[in-house]
């Protein structure tokens, strides 16, 4: 059965790793505010007509 | 009926009778900063809600002092060269418009490079650029667009505060710890001795063991912390059998996998804390929005106009003032110091300070006190104390506002879990005396197991969960606590204090009567048409009271400082103010605010302003007054004594004319004579009061803007419920005390399988979470059912 | 910080949508046409690239890989500009990335019907196509997290979580599953054997499922229904604890799939526990997602888009609630194996996946044209025809499958089988087979219309390629910045930090997972009577793969009474250690096939193989009868042998060399065995006269695949018959 045990193995680093994503996320505010992130993706930005006096960077960003 | 509203901001629209591209407008201002949006086309702003905006204020020079070097230094949150971050708390907002409009600040202005929305703390983050958008300009331009943000004393500190996340590390490393544990753990619950189980047995015990440290002495610190200082102070405190029952758990388990005697119990071990940890996480429920700390300093204005000895106007912080300086006061704004008045003449309203409800006017020479608020045109005034030694900051100089509350008293938790403890110590030596006779080999095991059984996962759940849930459904019912504590507390009042102006009474004073001559007609016309051209406070609302009549077109009309106003209509001349300023010399001693009235120096009557009571006050006063003393504690005039008396149970005791400290004062004699305070106030005129009785609630007509600090925020509209509330707290502790009951249940069949030294990993790791699940469930059910109480 | 502005890439988001269109109604055509292969076994009668046997596998990785795979990719693309306010972080990757994976459905396309198949479920593709889904899967990450990396957005929009969740798991899954040793071109044998191979494949299959049927859908679930809705989703912290929650559970909940299986006990309950659990999460999401609708309900009435959202959403949270019910031993002992799991799967794929998909179609199209919806009333057509194609599919499945797992389990009072014929227990259900036909019927109808609308809305719209948009880049800052307000530096960090932990992951769990396999003979409790398969054997077994035999024929027999008295002795882990890959199946179409090994005659099995009906009346196995022609191509079979070797199975040098000799001499012994059918005597004497006559080459019978395949099943279970095992 040993594979298993690296199945485990396999999960429990991964589960780890996303455990760091987790508490480096939550030290660095990612959590802090949980209401307006949803609102905010609300909102289109695509409205946006052309506007030579703003500074266009490159055609393709 | 959205013809008739202001296309901005919602109100009425219907007299005002101003309209831009095909869209009406309340005011002036609403259309201002719709011409501003659609310039910058920002009119998505009205699409995504409709009528969202408010009216801009008139600030003119009110934001001087954000030129002060000093003072934007101290606002900034971060200021290099190109880059500065503000971060301000804007009232006004309130829905999606706002944060769209708030985060497009960039539309507004090119030196704004971001800005970043908190919906839940109202604040916004502002990047700019201040070579070329002063602080000042930027806050203008807010307030231009209707999100004129606040800027307090309180500000001045900015910075040092941060968000304390720490419970939620805790809590998600236990949490992760637990799943993997139980994971790993699992093949030992069902299949022992299977081939490649044996050969992986070490591995997982070791990575359970690695798992559990980091919640055993990080997770976990705070019950040993608290049980250490409990122990110190002589307190048998729930958190000593917690830490106990952890560190007996964690070198057990420790001590059995390093010598191959079992899978240890860290499953439980580490199941238990996340639960803990999960309850107090639930009980911590924080109302982003309120603050409980406030004191002076949310009132007071950051920085105040100081006009030098070259006669320059030049704008100071706040505690730079010294005696000696000059200082402008512009209208509506707060003297932050005594002082006395110079120039000008003064309209005060001190009822923020002491309760008094009307206003007073103040000639040159007059001494006026910090807190106070200019009604009328700006005046200047000579310092005499600085911001600390002043009337009413002195307040907080009073200890009572050092000292946290919560500490002050042992709490239901901790009164059961002594006797707890030491029923529990007993038990562990008994067994273990027994066993050291039965069969020695089985004595540790027992008295380990004793006290890990006896670790009161259980108990320590019940109060948490039960506290949580009361809370939230009270926060839902607009009664905001600022802890649980509070709820345990108020459970034990027996006597309860009300403060009169704002608290009991609207603010706004309306009710009016008349005594005198009858006014004839032309007389009633007359005064109206007078009353409508002065702005004077009084006039205002007594303006607004009388019957509507068509208005005359006045041959003359001035308005005296102080005294009142005169007036003439083709001969016929009406006097309208003070008692002497109409002629009246004998002016009967009468403490309520008056109008007097005279036509053709002939004296007609007066007009008597009394307190409007909040609705349903007799019969929450009628139903309150079987458990508990009821006092009215006023620092207002006796005026409205008998008012109170009619309005009010007999037995309820009222004083007036308390300043503060008295009210603090009185309020601790009280409590030393044993009695349990309820204390219900407004001002900050109450803070001292609020702070010094058992539980401090103050009263609010919009819980968004400000309340002294206290315990409690009670929304004004709400006062009527406060009886149902404290109901509620009392049935919170009696399920409390069920659920005691409940987990004591638990702990006896654990002690059974301890007591008999057969407890193994498994019956240990089914029953903590069950008895936890349980008692979770049977609180959150009967909090939910206690809810019933209220409407 | 002046303003930038910058160009959302649509074309890569229409590519996607356009493909994923298409390869839906491919998908669900073969889907189709197997549906009915059950009605008419022999509709594609003598075509060995239609039969069913490779179509299945062509049909489950059209719909997963294709149509939903290309369906994740249009909206990631879509939202992941949109939320991070930055183009795709570079268009050639982008590019890879559609035209990679285009590539590989169609090697799939191609290589599945022709039987180049690797037989794990959802994995079947050969290892050269393997490789290529790592490298097109890593630029998608890569693309992903670059993007990430150039945000002008500070906070990462939980949708953006799951995205990065399932880059990472997916990644990881894939290559731990698919660890092969190529034996030539486009064969090779799975490293693991047996109980280890079935362990890892689930553990695949249930996290594939997981990761990529459900976190990217959950992302644009929590993307487009606010969106479609115009309405912020009801909490957004219960979706960052949706999130969370459901990424630690579901990595824990793999074994549940071979419950009752040779899998020790308690990795069983492991995953049944973890499945449970997962139950929470699941319906944190869906109820967070309907309740983002509450009020709104005015609009779902009249918008195609939010009725789509509905019955996707509601799918997941039946899905999901059936799944850890299935995982319940006593549940799973009469679901596994039946069309009960065909419903369950379908309701998550039809429902969940399909109407999110159309959702997610019917509200990008027009806003990528820039118009209208060419008409509302053809999408509400689509709506009712599909909701009642789900329907009519997944109720009927549900009642074969409990219908038939009963029957199997049926006793007579004298204790022996009720249905002792497994033929009964499938013409029973042959109604219900119908039905579901109608029901695929009428969810492609659906799918057609929506096709026509679509076109016609893309026809009247106006094709913007890339679209304009602005905002404010984010500044990086000193330190001293970053005291007062985070995570800026961080934000540069994380990605990164995720990817090296995955590929850490990966290194760690490989070296770990390298040791196993070394000493893989020591690591099952070996059962002596146990021997490899002869070369013959081999060679039948691979055909036996190559026909997909699996898809409906399981090789487990589970320790239940009826089961063992059904086909026999239960099946022990120790008898599957030489078999790479392992061949337990997951549906019983037809009988089990485990103690098939001298159950009946050679001529049976010839006779079978020619025209199933002939040996067993109403049977609905389509003819194989180009098994019966072919000849054996025996020329890679030292290789296998060699292969195998060094997988562990212990073939000696001898064994190797001898390997044509003896695979002849066990041929021969075949054929000899076949003359004991006169007919079969009479008519392969009368071809090969025929043949002799005008000078064609003849193939003898022992070098044909037939016997090859005949010998493999009469090996079959037959080991353990020597001496009972001692597992």
């Amino acid at each position: 059965m040993s594979v298993i045990y690296v199945l485990l193995t396999i999960s429990i680093i991964v589960a780890i790793c996303f455990f760091a994503a987790f508490i480096i996320a939550l030290k660095k505010g990612q959590f802090d505010d949980s209401y307006t992130p949803s609102v905010r993706m609300l909102f289109e930005d695509e409205l946006i007509k052309e506007n030579t006096k703003k500074s266009i960077l490159t055609k393709k960003d | 009926m959205g013809k008739s509203t202001c296309y901005h901001c919602g109100l009425d629209a219907t007299l005002a009778n101003i309209t831009f591209d095909e869209k009406l407008f309340c005011c002036n201002g609403c259309k201002t900063v719709y011409e501003i949006f659609s310039v910058n086309d920002l009119t998505c702003y009205y699409d995504l809600e409709t009528a969202p905006g408010a009216t801009p204020k008139d600030i003119e020079g009110k934001y001087n002092f954000l030129e002060n070097s000093k003072i934007i230094e101290q606002l900034l949150e971060f200021n290099e060269n190109n880059t500065q971050i503000i971060t301000l708390y804007i009232p006004h907002i309130h829905c999606s418009s706002c944060i769209w409009i708030l985060e497009n600040l960039n539309k507004l202005s090119p030196s704004i490079s971001t800005s970043i929305v908190n919906f839940g703390k109202k604040t916004v983050r502002v990047n700019f650029n201040a070579k070329t958008l002063s602080l000042k300009n930027l806050v203008t331009l807010l307030s231009s667009i209707g999100h004129e943000p606040y800027i307090s004393l309180d500000d001045y500190s900015i910075g040092k505060k941060h968000i304390d996340r720490s419970l939620i590390y805790k809590l998600g490393i236990a949490g992760f710890a637990f799943g993997n544990v139980m994971f790993l753990s699992f093949p030992e619950y069902f299949e022992v001795g299977e081939f490649w189980l044996e050969q992986f047995k070490p591995l997982f015990r070791w990575l359970m063991f690695t798992f559990s440290v980091p919640v055993v002495f990080y997770s976990a610190q705070d019950y040993f912390i608290s049980a250490y200082k409990g122990l110190r102070s002589k307190i048998l405190n729930i958190d000593v059998p917690i830490a106990l029952g952890v560190s007996v758990l964690f070198f057990r388990s420790t001590f059995e996998i390093i010598f191959d005697a079992g899978s240890g119990f860290f499953d439980s071990l580490t199941g238990l804390i996340f639960f803990l940890l999960l309850g107090k996480f639930f009980q911590q429920k924080t109302y982003s929005f309120l603050s409980f700390e406030r004191d002076y300093k949310s009132y007071f204005p950051i920085g105040i106009t100081k006009i030098n000895t070259n006669g320059k106007e030049e704008s100071v912080q706040i505690y730079d003032i010294e005696k000696g300086d000059r200082l402008l006061i512009r209208n509506e704004e707060l003297i932050p110091v005594d002082c006395i008045l110079t120039k000008g003449n003064a309209r005060i309203d001190y009822s923020f300070v002491t309760g008094e409800s009307k206003t007073v006017s103040k000639q040159s020479g007059d001494k006026l006190f910090a807190g106070g608020k200019q009604l009328h045109g700006s005046i200047e005034v000579d310092v005499l104390k600085s911001v600390e030694q002043s009337y009413l900051t002195q307040l907080w100089s009073n200890d009572v506002f050092k000292k946290d509350k919560s500490m002050a008293f042992t709490n239901i938790t901790n009164q059961i879990s002594k006797r707890f403890t030491i029923s529990i110590l007993i038990i562990a030596l008994l067994a273990t005396t027994f066993w050291l006779v039965a069969d020695p080999t089985k004595a540790t095991n027992v008295f380990t197991s004793v006290l890990i059984i006896a670790c009161p996962c259980a108990l320590a759940l019940a109060a948490p969960f039960t506290f949580g849930n009361v809370l939230r459904i009270l926060g839902k019912k607009k009664f905001y606590l600022k802890n649980a504590s509070v709820i345990e507390q108020l459970a034990k009042i027996n006597t309860i204090i009300f403060d009169k102006t704002g608290t009991i009474t609207v603010n706004k004073e309306s009710a009016i009567t008349y005594e005198g001559l009858e006014l004839s007609k032309e007389e009633t016309l007359l005064l109206k048409s007078t009353l409508r051209g002065s702005n004077h406070p009084l006039s205002r609302s007594l303006y607004s009271i009388l019957n509507e009549h068509n208005i005359l077109t006045l041959d003359a009309f001035e308005e005296h400082l102080g005294k009142g106003i005169e007036a003439t209509y083709n001969n016929y001349q009406i006097k309208v103010g003070s008692a002497p300023f109409v002629g009246l010399t004998s002016e009967t001693a009468l403490l309520n605010t008056t109008v007097h009235v005279s036509t053709n120096n002939q004296y007609k009557g007066r007009f008597t302003f009394y307190n409007d009571y909040r609705k349903g006050l007799p019969n929450l006063f009628n139903s309150l007054k079987i458990e508990y003393d009821l006092v009215i504690l006023s620092g207002d005039n006796e005026g409205e004594k008998e008012n109170l008396t009619k309005l009010l149970p007999t037995k309820t005791k009222l004083l007036f004319n308390q300043k503060p400290k008295d009210k603090l004062e009185y309020i601790k004699h009280l409590q030393h004579e044993g009695s349990n305070v309820l204390m219900i106030g407004d001002g900050l005129n109450d803070a001292g009061a609020l702070a010094q009785s058992n539980v401090g609630i103050a009263i609010s007509e919009n819980v968004n803007v400000f309340s002294p600090a206290c315990d409690a925020i009670l929304d004004a509209s709400k006062l009527n419920q406060l009886h149902n509330y404290i109901k509620v707290s009392k049935t919170a502790i009696k399920i409390i005390k069920w659920s005691f009951g409940l987990s004591f249940i638990y702990n006896c069949i654990g002690l059974y399988f301890a007591v008999s030294g057969q407890l193994s990993p498994v019956v240990a790791a089914i029953l903590m979470p069950l008895s936890s699940i349980s008692i979770v469930a049977f609180t959150t059910l009967a909090t939910n059912l206690s809810k019933r109480k209220l409407e | 910080m002046e303003m930038q502005q910058f160009h959302y890439d649509n074309k890569i988001v229409k590519n996607f949508i356009y493909a994923t269109t298409l390869w839906g109604v491919v998908g669900m055509t073969v889907g189709l046409l197997l549906a009915f292969m059950f009605l008419f076994p022999n509709l594609t009668d003598g075509i060995s690239w239609l039969s069913f046997g490779r179509l299945r596998p062509l049909h489950t990785n059209a719909v997963i890989f294709a149509f939903v795979g290309n369906a994740i990719f249009a909206g990631v693309y879509y939202s992941t500009q949109r939320l991070l306010k930055a183009r795709m972080f570079s268009d050639t990757l982008s590019k890879i990335n559609f035209w990679g994976w285009q590539f590989i459905i169609i090697a799939a396309a191609i290589s599945l019907p022709l039987g180049y198949t690797s037989s794990k479920e959802y994995a079947e593709l050969e290892w050269p196509i393997d490789i290529a889904i790592a490298v097109v899967w890593v630029v998608f990450g890569w693309n992903l997290i670059g993007t990430i990396l150039k945000r002008r957005q500070r906070h990462l929009y939980v949708a953006i979580w799951f995205y990065i969740a399932t880059f990472v798991t997916v990644a990881v899954l894939h290559i731990f599953n698919s660890l092969e040793l190529p034996v030539s071109g486009l064969k090779s044998y799975s490293v693991y054997a047996g109980v280890q191979d079935a362990l890892v494949q689930w553990w695949y299959g249930h996290n594939a499922v997981a990761f990529f049927l459900t976190t990217p859908f959950l992302g644009l679930m929590y993307y487009f229904v606010p969106k479609a809705a115009n309405r912020p989703v009801y909490s957004y912290r219960l979706s960052i604890v949706h999130f969370w929650s459901l990424i630690f559970i579901y990595i824990w909940a793999g074994p549940h799939h071979l419950l009752y299986t040779a899998l020790p006990e308690w990795a069983q309950n492991l995953g049944v526990a973890f499945s449970v659990m997962l139950l929470m999460p699941s319906w944190g999401g869906m109820i967070n997602g309907l309740l983002t609708l509450r009020g709104a309900w005015d609009k779902v009435r009249i918008d195609p888009v939010l009725k789509f959202m509905v019955v996707a959403i509601t799918g997941y949270g039946m899905a999901t609630f059936e799944g850890p019910t299935l995982s319940l031993k006593n549940v799973n002992a009469i679901a596994h194996f039946t069309d009960w799991i065909i419903a369950h799967v379908h309701v998550g794929a039809l429902a969940w996946n399909g109407f999110l998909t159309f959702g997610m179609i019917y509200y990008l199209v027009p806003k990528l044209f820039k118009t209208k919806l060419y008409s509302t009333a053809l999408a509400n057509l689509h709506f009712w025809i599909g909701t009642l194609g789900i329907i009519m599919y997944a109720l009927p499945m549900y009642v074969a499958g409990f219908i038939q797992a009963s029957m199997w389990k049926q006793f007579n009072p004298d204790g022996t089988l009720t249905y002792g014929n497994f033929l009964e227990t499938v013409t029973e259900i042959i109604p219900m087979y119908w039905m579901r036909a109608i029901g695929g019927t009428l969810f492609i109808i659906g799918t057609l219309v929506m096709v026509y609308n679509i076109i016609a809305t893309i026809k009247q719209g106006s094709t913007v390629e890339n679209e304009l948009a602005e905002a404010p880049a984010l500044e990086r800052v000193s330190k001293k910045r970053t005291a007062g307000e985070g995570w800026h530096t961080w934000l540069e960090r994380k990605p990164i930090q995720l990817t090296i932990g995955a590929t850490i992951a990966i290194l760690i769990g490989g070296i770990i997972q390298i040791v196993p396999t070394i000493m893989v003979k020591s690591n099952i409790p070996t059962i002596a009577s146990v021997k490899p398969y002869t070369p013959l054997e081999l060679e039948g077994r691979d055909i036996y793969i190559r026909e997909g035999c699996v898809g409906c024929h399981s090789q487990m027999i589970r320790p239940f009474r009826s089961e063992v008295e059904r086909y026999g002795d239960y099946s022990k882990a120790g008898e599957y250690v030489y078999d790479h890959p392992f061949l337990w199946g997951s549906k019983r179409t037809g009988p089990d096939l485990h103690r098939i090994g001298g159950k009946y005659s050679d001529n049976w099995h010839f006779n079978h193989m020619y025209d199933p009906q002939s040996t067993s009346s109403g049977s609905i196995m389509p003819r194989y009868q180009w098994l019966i022609k072919n000849e054996l191509d025996k020329s890679q079979t030292e290789a296998k042998m060699k292969a195998m070797v060094s997988l562990g199975v212990p073939y000696s040098e001898k064994e190797i060399a001898n390997a044509k000799k003896t695979m002849l001499a066990q041929g021969t012994k075949i054929e000899e065995n076949l003359y004991a059918d006169p007919d079969f005597a009479k008519n392969y004497e009368t071809d090969k006269k025929y043949a002799q006559e005008n000078g064609e080459a003849f193939i003898e019978m022992k070098n044909r695949e037939i016997v090859a395949i005949i010998a493999y099943l009469q090996r079959l279970g037959t080991d353990i018959k020597v001496e009972t095992a001692q597992n």
